[in-house]
């Protein structure tokens, strides 16, 4: 078996602390991904991603590091990756889905934080995640209150550069997201020593596009029915892209997907197709949080798609690639990331628009609205999404949880009562 | 227990053997999948096939011809009643 202790060893990590994680993570996939039927066999490549998550590709950053090259860490979907990429650096996602991080994180966040937050400062502060160990600086925003104090706390330990993401969505906004995107240009040159050219720019904003081309792909095959594919494995798959080298990830989504369009044709599905449909909106779920999706999927419902940052606001907007100036291309990346929904913004309209219109597309039966605990904007904004989709018939059930398993069994009860009522 | 009762795996010394056979064996037709090790295998961390012990004999004829290394083939028995558990 490969042996990481030693690469773990050198990047300062808890081993015993470390090995406890290891331990968990082979029986949650087995009962989680191996409980499925049928699963499309391009699915392996992520299974391996799995696999050897604090292995494979760690050591491709460190290797990276090794030639000079910069690691930076991102925690959010409105970091523009282009400009890392752009100046030959590397964006990698940071850890925060495990509950196993969350205690690490309370020695120095209030209790009632969001467990993205609390795991993803546990795991820095723990030292149990080689990532957060590699980066060489992490690139924060300001879409919610604790994550802005949390910047401050892992400030002490590694450069963090904020990125200041507005509240509204007015033109004075979008140019203020220009101004934002201009200055991590400096910021990135000036960590990387290199300097960010138009044709650099114009390159790696093709790479990103095309990861997100990959993944729309992904979701368009989740339409048909019988779904070729189930929502835990499309949710793997979305987790895994904010870690792994783009352009494999886009080759081997395109594999998959070249898999499920044969499925589709053949009428090849993972449930009957007449099983119910679940749009899920809401936080984002980060890896290896795979909780809510085995709920619904083994109740025998199937989640078609996901309206949040692990889904489809992490993918459905491309940049327009037709800029030749450094001023033109972060014009328009600033006109695609301020398209993202995020309900950090005052007021957004969109992300209801956004549900609705998914609800159509995917042919939903119901939509689950699940907020993270504590997350006071998605909390809130369940109020306005619940009353829209009423307002068109959409049947929809507001979840709040956490990563734990404490409250595994009552959510279980209440979606299979959401579920029997969809039947009806 | 009968042999439904359990799950085969092979485990190798590191990951391009590991991808090395499950590339053969995929071309073959023979059915495999990529899993995190379990514990009861091996104190490592990485990935393992799972494969059907019916290809069992099959699979060494590939192992032997290609040359590729492995540790070891670990028979585990499933658990049964498996609840959520966050990793």
């Amino acid at each position: 078996m490969a042996d990481y202790r030693q690469m773990w060893s050198d990047l300062g990590m808890d081993l015993d602390k470390h090995d406890l994680l290891c331990e968990a993570l082979p029986d949650a996939f087995q009962g989680v991904y191996l409980s499925q039927e049928n699963r499309p066999q391009g699915m392996d490549f992520f299974n391996f991603v799995v696999s050897e998550i604090h292995g494979v590709r760690p050591a491709e950053l460190m290797e990276h590091q090794k030639a000079g090259g910069k690691v930076f860490g991102t925690f959010c979907v409105y970091v523009p990756d282009e400009v890392i990429f752009a100046a030959g650096g590397i964006a990698t996602g940071l850890c925060g889905g495990s509950q196993f991080w969350v205690s690490g994180g309370e020695k120095v966040l209030p209790a009632n934080t969001c467990p993205l937050i609390k795991a993803s400062v546990g795991a820095r502060l723990d030292k149990t995640c080689p990532f957060f160990r590699i980066a060489d600086m992490y690139v924060g925003e300001t879409t919610c209150d604790g994550k802005k104090k949390a910047w401050e706390i892992l400030s002490a330990e590694v450069p963090v550069h904020v990125i200041d993401v507005p509240q509204m969505k007015r033109k004075k906004d979008i140019e203020a997201f220009q101004g934002e995107i201009l200055d991590f240009i400096k910021i990135v040159e000036d960590f990387t020593g290199n300097k960010i050219t138009p044709e650099a720019l114009a390159k790696s904003i093709k790479l990103i596009n095309n990861k997100r081309k990959a993944l729309q792909r992904l979701y368009a095959a989740r339409k048909a029915a019988p779904v070729p594919i189930s929502g835990k494995d499309a949710l793997l798959v979305t987790q895994i892209a904010f870690y792994d080298d783009p352009a494999r990830c886009a080759e081997m989504t395109n594999i998959l997907c070249n898999e499920l369009e044969e499925r589709i044709q053949a009428k090849e599905g993972v449930f009957p197709a007449d099983a119910l449909r679940i749009l899920v909106t809401g936080t984002p779920l980060a890896i290896p949080n795979w909780k809510l999706h085995h709920i619904v999927e083994t109740a025998g419902a199937t989640v078609v798609v996901e309206e949040s940052c692990t889904g489809t606001r992490y993918f459905e907007q491309l940049v327009d690639e037709s800029g030749s100036t450094i001023e033109e291309q972060v014009k328009a990346l600033a006109e695609r990331y301020m398209k993202t929904n995020c309900a950090c913004f005052t007021p957004n309209p969109g992300r209801i628009d956004d549900i609705i219109r998914l609800a159509d597309e995917y042919k939903v039966d119901g939509v689950i609205d699940v907020s993270l605990q504590f997350c006071n904007l998605y909390s809130t904004e369940s109020y306005l999404v619940k009353q829209a989709l009423a307002d068109r018939g959409i049947p929809v059930m507001h979840i709040e949880t956490d990563y734990s398993e404490q409250d595994y069994e009552q959510l279980r009860t209440r979606v299979e009562a959401f579920l029997e009522i969809l039947r009806k | 227990m009968t042999d439904t009762n359990y799950r085969w795996y092979i485990l190798f010394p590191n990951h391009h053997q590991g991808l090395r056979l499950s590339r053969e064996l995929k071309k073959q037709g023979l059915k495999s999948t990529i899993v995190p090790t379990p514990r009861a295998a091996s104190s490592c961390c990485g990935m393992s096939l799972l494969i059907e012990p019916s290809d069992l004999e099959i699979m060494q004829q590939i192992i032997t011809e290609l040359r590729i290394e492995i540790e070891k083939v670990v028979k585990l028995p499933i658990k049964d009643g498996w609840q959520y558990r966050s990793s």
